[in-house]
């Protein structure tokens, strides 16, 4: 299944990953589904909640948080389809530890940064046996909505 | 009957459904009953030894279970159970002081293998490397974890880094040491030496820059790539808070 994500809330994404470093910065994907492919119209950037000096290279977002998002969600008739977060200076591929805690069916999209500035995103889904993730392509439109 | 409130990621198994009603008497009975019905749930659920897994909250009627009585806590009909997701992720990370022990104990002990002309001593190092790669963890490591940082003698050094190159190495380097000790002879001794002096005093990894190369080659099985805007096999620049 197709990620489509606006121009305007992909550099939101970035601009969420560069506001964040050196930590890593994250939060929800909110959408809907649309012939086949998933929509992201919106990002909610949630607070990293890992303890000191862990946040360089994890993410954690609270129950609570996420229970906030997926009420914004409803309201605004959507719905959450996933996370995002950045890598900084590292690759925008998933990790043993991403893999660990990974929710099927959620897109996790991740921005490697270097230097404080986001180089590029990839989506990422995972394996309906839990063995890895597989990579959806991200389409970036440029239309309104 | 008590309600169960799915979260998003799980309504893909429950045919877009957001609740259910389930029976049970308790938050386990629920949850056996809630998983009868939608088996393929039970994986990202629960982990291979039946425990919930860590980033799944269970809150019965805002109240997160761990502080009631936990799987045991009784339900009464009309309450809410919400599966409420912890969602966590970030960068693999490498304790590079348990890293550098073990460099150093197989340059001293394959030192001693030469000097005492014992290519059993060597052998013994390249089966700790061996056993230490089957298992996922530097060879010597655990002089590290058991003495020398309970001990305050090696600070940690937690850098977000690829735990499978190093693995790599290790095991690349046990290869060569065994070889070194069984029929060809000292030379090989001495590259595994070199070759762990060279990380251990420059922090550049022979073997997990070959694993990198390979992964660049698209060999199946190295799939990580290094840490951006670092050389293959270089160490990952330290940054003071990493980890700690």
């Amino acid at each position: 299944m197709t990620i489509a994500i606006s121009a305007e809330v992909l550099r939101q994404i970035h601009a969420h990953g560069e506001q964040a470093y050196p930590e890593e910065g994250a939060g929800l994907l909110l959408g809907r589904r649309a012939g086949g492919r998933k929509q992201v119209v919106q990002i909610l950037g949630l607070a990293n909640t890992r303890e000191d000096g862990s946040r360089r290279n994890r993410y954690l977002l609270s129950p609570q948080d996420y229970l906030w998002g997926e009420e914004q969600a409803e309201q605004s008739g959507l719905e959450v389809l996933g996370v995002f977060h950045s890598h900084p200076d590292h690759p925008n591929l998933p990790s043993e530890y991403d893999l660990e805690w990974a929710w099927p069916s959620f897109f996790y999209v991740i921005t490697s940064l270097r230097a404080g500035q986001a180089i590029d995103s990839r989506a990422w889904l995972l394996a309906d046996d839990r063995s890895g993730f597989e990579e959806e392509p991200i389409e970036v439109y440029q239309a309104q909505t | 009957m008590p309600n169960i409130k799915i979260p998003s990621p799980l309504r893909y198994y429950t045919g877009g459904q957001a609740e259910a009603e389930v029976q049970g008497e308790t938050v386990a009975a629920a949850l056996d009953d809630f998983i009868a019905r939608f088996p393929d749930l039970r994986q990202h659920l629960f982990n291979g030894k039946g425990e919930l897994r860590p980033f799944v909250n269970l809150f019965l009627n805002s109240e997160d279970v761990r502080h009631l009585q936990g799987l045991d806590t009784p339900l009464q009909p009309g309450d809410r159970l919400m599966i409420v997701p912890s969602v966590a992720g970030g960068l693999d990370r490498v304790d590079h002081s348990a890293l550098r022990t073990n460099q150093a104990f197989i340059i001293l002990l394959g030192l001693l293998a030469f000097i005492l002309n014992s290519p059993w001593l060597a052998a013994f190092v390249a089966l700790a490397m061996a056993v230490g790669t089957v298992l996922g963890a530097p060879a010597f490591g655990f002089v590290y974890r058991r003495a020398l940082r309970p001990l305050g003698l090696v600070k940690p050094d937690v850098l977000a880094d690829n735990p499978e190159p190093h693995r790599f190495a290790q095991g690349f380097g046990s290869v060569v040491l065994f070889a070194g000790a069984g029929a060809i002879g000292w030379a090989l001794v001495w590259l595994v030496i070199a070759l762990a002096a060279l990380n251990l005093f420059a922090g550049f990894c022979a073997g997990c820059a070959v694993y990198y190369w390979l992964g660049r080659l698209r060999v199946p099985g190295f799939s990580r790539t290094p840490p951006e805007g670092r050389l293959p096999g270089m160490r990952p620049r330290p940054r003071p808070s990493d980890g700690r």
